[in-house]
């Protein structure tokens, strides 16, 4: 998870930390297991856990994009950068792209507008309050797989809800998934719409952090609800953007259950993200160095994205301070 | 301070690839415990696990001291195996769906000197015999495939199944049928295979000899496949596949032939059992296949149910215990019945149900050749998922043919290259 940079002062600047006086130091035996070097023992179970499950992998990964195993055999070789050669000049591989970045940047943009729209229409007093954020956050708790059968279902051809709908109205089914652009649109749907309440929540603890004064004192200059929101919500709530933003663009970019779900990345090739194409390229084209380069690129491409916007959106919060 | 949690760090990273490497060593090959496991390769609620379960049973009591543990297939069985072998926790026994010899036979047993190896079907000789003669699982059945087709829908559109032996005359069978309301082919996009069986199918007849043989040297050969998927493709012009295609399941594919809302399916006959279970009294049949190239239609066949054994399995000899219980002639026939096809020993006979009088027309005769899978025998590992993949673009009209078929030529380049 992408962590926020804040702005620290030189070393020389920080004030000391002097002791109160008459403050009675710690005791040396309690100091010693909690407070002293002892402490860092405590990292020791995440360090092994992140090293394990993070660290462990990526290097695994990085390397075995060297080779040309299949997946499976006892038997693999290097080759040099030749899986990387190969996912440049692969036409599917610069298709899945552009999805994955339709489905990252699509899904974010939804999510932002939709989210912000929700926190600021449930950021007030009034009935129902409680259940109505709890019934937007809900679909977050669901596994993307059981969202992705529920949209299955409301799309499918014979049965499903809405050719049901349509036919019922006197119109033709419609095969909605047969199309690939279609289809692209309700995946980026699927996805903004079941984690919309992650974005509601982060603004809404942005409002909520928001000291009422200023919009007391602003009331009383006679600004509008409009310019309320423009002068003082938008840029008391660029760090709740920032980390909206990274989550939503990160998780849209990784997207895999929904897409396997609603269309297993058909028709064609022509809804894979890069997610799902290492699925494909590792278990069923048994290409798993060539799996792994994708991944390592995407990996790459990931951490591009959330550097690039941690320091866009972080710059422009120091500069509004 | 610095430097300590610095050497905490490294201490961890150190620990955490002990950690690693050492479950690496733990992983070894077949079951630890006291149970032999065998992956069946059968869904839990078919005709063929309960077999399975029935003659596990029956060597259990035979053999007290032995015990076993079966496992279902999942949806992914397939990737499921691969990432057991790839981990070195090898299955003590598992099918190999088509695979034992050009896949697997690196992790397995070979076979061919057990007392019941002389009963080896020799139809399956090419399939699952490398050149020195060994094979590396027991045949359940053998796999003989044509083109699945409902009897009455057929009658209604005046279509005698015994006359289409060119694409011509299955082309105006489609055009009867579809003039009846009815869907000529039932194929499922949803279950990433039944669509790629189409072009399986129809490659198997496309390619002459010399093609074949180029293929195998590692050159795609792209025209005779541009005919294959032009095929498909005038198909879908002409309106023969279903239309719910896109989301359509392989049970919904099965349920539409057996009620009658299809005619015909290009699947292996383990469907026509999984049709029956639908609709007992469904008239379903299979037929051979028409060729591209001749006037010779054909069957497609090969490995499909078989067990292999772990060469690594701490179990070695009671796994050879059980497999030669299994291929003993009364449980062969009941596993080849409950697949669906015939026995993969000769020594087996199966009442193939409903399916036995298209066996005895087509099979029986001995008329007509038994093709091999084409993309096992003639494509790199790895090319069925682009097989797949590309049958599928046509049949959405996602690409045209000539994008398909450079995806197929790409992908066997990349696929050949690896191979080597």
């Amino acid at each position: 998870m992408a962590t926020l940079i804040a702005p620290t002062l030189p070393k020389r600047n920080r004030p000391k930390r002097n002791r109160p006086n008459g403050a009675l130091k710690p005791a040396r035996g309690i100091r010693s297991p909690l407070g002293g070097p002892g402490i860092n023992l405590l990292y020791v179970p995440a360090l092994l856990l992140f090293a394990v499950f993070t660290i462990y992998p990526l290097l695994n990964g990085i390397a075995l994009s060297f080779t040309n195993w299949n997946g499976y055999s006892l038997e693999r070789a290097g080759v040099g950068f030749d899986n990387y050669v190969r996912l440049f000049q692969d036409d599917t591989f610069r298709l899945v792209l552009v999805n994955t970045f339709i489905y990252g940047i699509g899904s974010t943009i939804i999510q932002q507008i939709l989210g912000l729209g929700l926190a600021l229409a449930l950021d007030r007093r009034m009935r129902g309050l409680n259940a109505a954020r709890a019934i937007i956050y809900l679909p977050v708790l669901v596994s993307p797989v059981v969202m992705g059968t529920m949209y299955y279902l409301l799309f499918q051809y014979n049965n499903g809800a809405f050719n049901d709908i349509v036919t019922g109205l006197g119109g033709e089914k419609v095969a909605w998934l047969a199309n690939a652009d279609a289809s692209i649109a309700i995946i980026v749907a699927v996805n903004s719409l079941q984690f919309v309440g992650i974005s509601m929540i982060i603004y809404l603890a942005g409002l909520q952090s928001i000291p009422q004064m200023y919009y007391e004192a602003s009331t009383v200059d006679g600004a509008s609800p409009v310019q309320q929101f423009r002068y003082i919500s938008l840029p008391l709530l660029q760090p709740a953007f920032a980390t909206s933003i990274v989550l939503n663009l990160i998780g849209g970019l990784k997207l895999f259950d929904v897409i396997q779900v609603l269309t297993g990345g058909g028709p064609g090739y022509a809804t894979n993200s890069v997610s799902t194409l290492i699925g494909v390229a590792y278990f069923d084209n048994q290409s798993a160095g060539y799996a792994s380069g994708m991944g390592v690129v995407l990996f790459l491409i990931i951490v591009v994205f959330t550097l690039a916007l941690n320091t866009l959106l972080n710059r422009r919060r120091l500069e509004q301070q | 301070m610095k430097s300590r949690v610095l050497l905490l760090a490294a201490a961890s990273v150190a620990a955490a690839a002990l950690l690693v490497s050492a479950s690496g060593c733990s992983a070894g090959s077949g079951s630890d415990s006291g149970s032999i496991e065998f992956q069946t390769f059968a869904s839990v609620d078919s005709k063929l696990m309960s077999t399975i379960e029935e003659v596990t049973a029956r060597f259990e009591e035979e053999n007290p001291d032995i015990d076993l543990k079966l496992v279902a297939s999942s949806n992914n069985y397939e990737a499921d195996i691969k990432v057991r072998l790839a981990s070195g926790n090898i299955p003590d026994i598992f099918g190999t769906h088509g695979w034992s010899l050009q896949r697997y036979s690196e992790f397995l047993e070979p076979l061919q000197d057990e007392p019941w190896a002389k009963n080896f079907n020799p139809v399956l000789d090419s399939a699952m015999k490398n050149d020195t003669g060994e094979f590396f699982a027991f045949p359940v059945d053998t796999d003989v495939a044509g083109i699945i087709y409902n009897g009455d829908v057929l009658d209604a559109a005046g279509v005698d199944p015994a006359e289409i032996t060119t694409w011509e005359a299955f082309e105006k069978a489609a055009d009867a049928v579809k003039a009846n309301g009815i869907t000529p082919i039932s194929v499922s996009g949803k279950a990433g295979g039944p669509s790629g069986n189409i072009a399986d199918w129809l490659a198997a007849g496309a390619y002459d000899e010399s093609q074949l043989a180029e293929l195998e040297a590692g050159t795609f050969v792209d025209e005779p496949y541009s005919e294959v998927l032009t095929k498909i493709a005038d198909w879908r012009e002409a309106e023969y596949f279903n239309p719910d295609y896109s989301s359509a399941t392989s049970d919904d594919m099965t349920r539409a032939l057996s009620d009658g809302q299809a005619a015909f399916e290009f699947s292996q006959n383990s469907r026509v059992n999984d049709a029956l279970q639908y609709n007992p009294d469904a008239n379903i049949g299979f037929m051979p296949v028409p060729s591209m190239t001749t006037d010779a239609p054909y069957l497609i066949g090969g490995e499909m149910n078989a067990y292999g054994i772990s060469k690594t399995s701490k179990h070695l000899e009671d796994a050879k215990t059980f497999i030669a219980f299994l291929a003993e002639p009364e449980n062969a026939t009941a596993l080849a019945e409950a697949a669906g096809n015939l026995p993969g020993m000769t020594n087996a006979t199966a009442d193939l149900g409903p399916l036995q009088e298209s066996f005895d027309t087509y099979v029986g005769s001995g008329e007509y050749p038994l093709m091999p899978y084409f993309d096992r025998v003639y494509l790199p590992n790895g090319m069925w998922n682009t097989m797949v993949t590309t049958a599928d673009s046509v049949i959405t009209g996602q690409s045209d043919v000539d994008q398909a078929v450079g995806q197929m030529a790409s992908d066997f380049k990349s696929l050949a290259a690896q191979d080597k």
